[in-house]
């Protein structure tokens, strides 16, 4: 399943994902009622990691460059584009799913970038969780530090807390789902995005 | 149902022999000499007698149905006989190898044992297995030279194992300070019974304080944790997990996919369901003792007493440090304690913590100040060393600390380090149930442990 079905699939559960269109061809940028900065990409449920290939293109900033981005992914992809408002500042998460052969669904929370890229700094729990497993997972990473309030700054820590628990609802009722990488959700003072989110059904 | 397993009124021993040399005696003498009391049939066309045991030729002349009959035949005969056996058995341990770990054909000879068995109402345990051992009843159908190990006696921890080699060398070398078992059981291929059945089993058995466990592979990861959460309200359960399982197809192209190793997601399965992880034999089993023995540590401020400085300064640096430590705390002490141990106990001593009572300690200011500890709010749990080296220190001291432990209201573990002397004293305070540990290493994770108790306690109470 492509970005855009997946945010659409995840805020019926009430995840909160950025506020975003898709085009899928270049007229369509004329009815975009959307707050700068932007930020296009690539949605294709062939194409699982857009950045790699350059289907992402970040800050844009008006209507002209906005037209100069998508023309640029509809020619190179030949893929519909999903155009969101841009957001910032805060730190980055990541959340996922997968299917344990022994213990079937469990859920992944860690930091994003190389705290789970490189320390691998990430804690499971086999789904569905309770409010105390999600506070644990909170309290297991090792850079929990940043998640309470360091240099002054503070992330919602309860939004992300009810985050967990909509992801564990999402899939307990969706048992068909294989794989999940919410990543990065961006964690603010106050509430989270699901910046990316790509989801993997059993076939 | 398994406690006609573990206290089986009557054991046939299929191929039983009357040569020294052959698992078919060894079986036989094992009861023997572990004074098992009920019934026993050896099995072997040939008849005669063994060990003054009647032999009888085939199963059918045995006179009644057994409990347990032991198969000490190679792979094929045993299943040319299975039938013959599961007929009148209600629990059979077939010993051989040669199964489902050699291959297809091995598989399809498991398959068949198992109908054959499914047929008559019988249970099996194996096969490829050293069986079981239980001290109290004497059953022991494990092989192994006694002249060079030993088997454990009777205690509260109750051993589920699928490797038999690693859980028989585990017991012989914890027999060296006197570790006591309620029963070993060897799932070997486990082709019937499995690790659910018997954690639910001994979950509900009286003898076993402590459930431990050392699985490859679980039977059923998620019956696992439902019957894991309901034993571990009532007692502990530590498991060494071994084997870590690569994941492999299209979810391996998310980042949780490729993190999420079964291991990792097992580390979060046992803190949901409240097992405690061991990462080899030796924790498995210290981490038990400190379980069956000790109290649970509901808070993180540790008090340590030593007679000797060093050990203070490196178990402080273990029981504070994350790295190579346990990441708690040590107790600030209350200025009443303070004044009780300078002015009526120790008055040469630190009383900072650790305290640190120095060579010139006697078992009575132990006494002192224990008691002292016992009484400091600020204290969640005393690690007291008992080092047996200096002249003022007598064997007393583990009576005095056994009677802090059974009777003080704070958690109590006991470090100490030495040789033979040492490892006395260790058995001691093993038969008095006292938690103790012959190094600082082990002594600290101890504590870490039974805090580890007090939090899953607090966890399960949470998600009733």
């Amino acid at each position: 399943m492509n970005e855009y079905e997946a945010k659409k699939m995840l805020a019926s559960y009430g995840i909160k994902v950025p506020k975003g269109e898709l085009v899928k061809n270049i007229e369509d940028i004329a009815s975009i009622k959307l707050k700068y900065p932007l930020v296009a990409k690539v949605s294709s449920d062939k194409i699982l990691h857009k950045t790699d290939v350059g289907g992402v293109i970040l800050g844009i900033n008006n209507r002209e460059e906005l037209g100069a981005a998508v023309k640029n992914l509809l020619e190179k992809f030949d893929e519909p584009v999903l155009v969101e408002e841009m957001l910032e500042g805060g730190i980055e998460v990541i959340i996922g799913v997968t299917k344990d052969p022994t213990f079937g669904h469990a859920i992944m929370f860690g930091l994003g970038g190389i705290f789970t890229e490189v320390f691998r700094d990430v804690t499971f729990r086999v789904l569905p969780i309770n409010r105390m497993d999600a506070q644990w997972m909170l309290g297991e990473i090792k850079g929990r530090k940043l998640l309470e309030g360091y240099r002054g700054m503070k992330v919602d820590r309860e939004a992300l807390i009810d985050l967990l628990l909509r992801v564990s609802k999402f899939v307990e009722e969706n048992p068909k789902i294989e794989g999940m990488d919410l990543n990065p959700v961006l964690l603010m003072e106050k509430g989270y995005a699901v910046l990316d989110a790509k989801i993997i059904m059993e076939r | 149902m398994f406690e006609h397993l573990i206290n089986p009124d009557s054991i046939a021993v299929i191929g039983a022999s009357s040569n020294p040399k052959k698992i078919g005696y060894v079986v036989v003498e094992n009861l023997k000499k572990n004074g098992y009391a009920g019934r026993v049939y050896p099995v072997n066309p040939k008849g005669g007698e063994i060990l003054g045991y009647p032999v009888f030729r085939s199963i059918d002349e045995v006179p009644e149905n057994v409990d347990l009959s032991v198969i000490t035949l190679p792979a094929g005969l045993t299943v040319e006989i299975f039938e013959s056996v599961a007929r009148k058995s209600r629990f059979i341990i077939p010993i051989a190898g040669g199964f489902g770990e050699t291959g297809a054909r091995g598989r399809e000879m498991e398959r068949k044992i198992r109908e054959i068995a499914k047929k008559y109402g019988a249970r099996i345990i194996g096969p490829n297995t050293a069986g079981i051992y239980v001290p109290s009843t004497g059953v022991n159908t494990a092989l192994v030279v006694p002249e060079r190990s030993r088997f454990p006696g009777e205690g509260d921890i109750a051993f589920i194992t699928q490797s038999g080699a690693l859980g028989l060398l585990t017991m012989d070398s914890v027999s060296l300070y006197d570790v006591g078992f309620s029963a070993f059981i060897n799932l070997g291929n486990r082709v019937d019974v499995n690790e659910n059945e018997l954690l639910k089993f001994f979950g509900e058995d009286d003898k076993s304080k402590v459930i431990i466990m050392y699985i490859e592979s679980f039977y059923n990861g998620r019956e696992f944790m439902r019957i894991a959460r309901e034993v571990s309200r009532k007692k502990p359960i530590v498991v060494l997990k071994a084997g870590r399982t690569k994941r492999g197809g299209r979810a391996a192209s998310l980042h949780t996919g490729a993190l999420g190793g079964s291991d990792a997601v097992a580390d979060g399965a046992f803190k949901q369901c409240g097992v405690i992880r061991a990462y080899d034999e030796v924790e498995l089993v210290d981490y038990a003792r400190a379980l069956a023995y000790g109290k649970p540590i509901k808070g993180e401020r540790i008090a340590v007493v030593t007679s000797a400085g060093g050990v203070g300064v490196v178990t402080t640096d273990y029981i504070e440090s994350e790295i190579h430590g346990i990441g708690m705390k040590m107790a600030e002490l209350s200025e009443e304690t303070k004044r009780r141990i300078k002015e009526e106990v120790v008055p040469f001593a630190s009383v900072e913590n650790p305290v640190d009572m120095t060579a010139q300690a006697s078992d009575e200011d132990y006494d002192g100040v224990i008691a002292a500890l016992n009484d400091d709010p600020n204290v969640d749990a005393i690690l007291v060393y008992a080092l047996f080296q200096t002249p003022l220190i007598s064997e007393k001291l583990v009576d005095i600390i056994t009677r802090w432990h059974r009777e003080g209201d704070k958690p109590i573990v006991v470090g100490t380090i030495g040789s033979d002397f040492a490892m006395e004293m260790m058995k001691r305070f093993e038969r008095n149930r006292v938690p103790v540990y012959p190094s600082i290493e082990r002594s600290v994770k101890a504590i870490k442990v039974l805090h580890e108790r007090a939090k899953i306690l607090d966890y399960l109470e949470g998600v009733k």
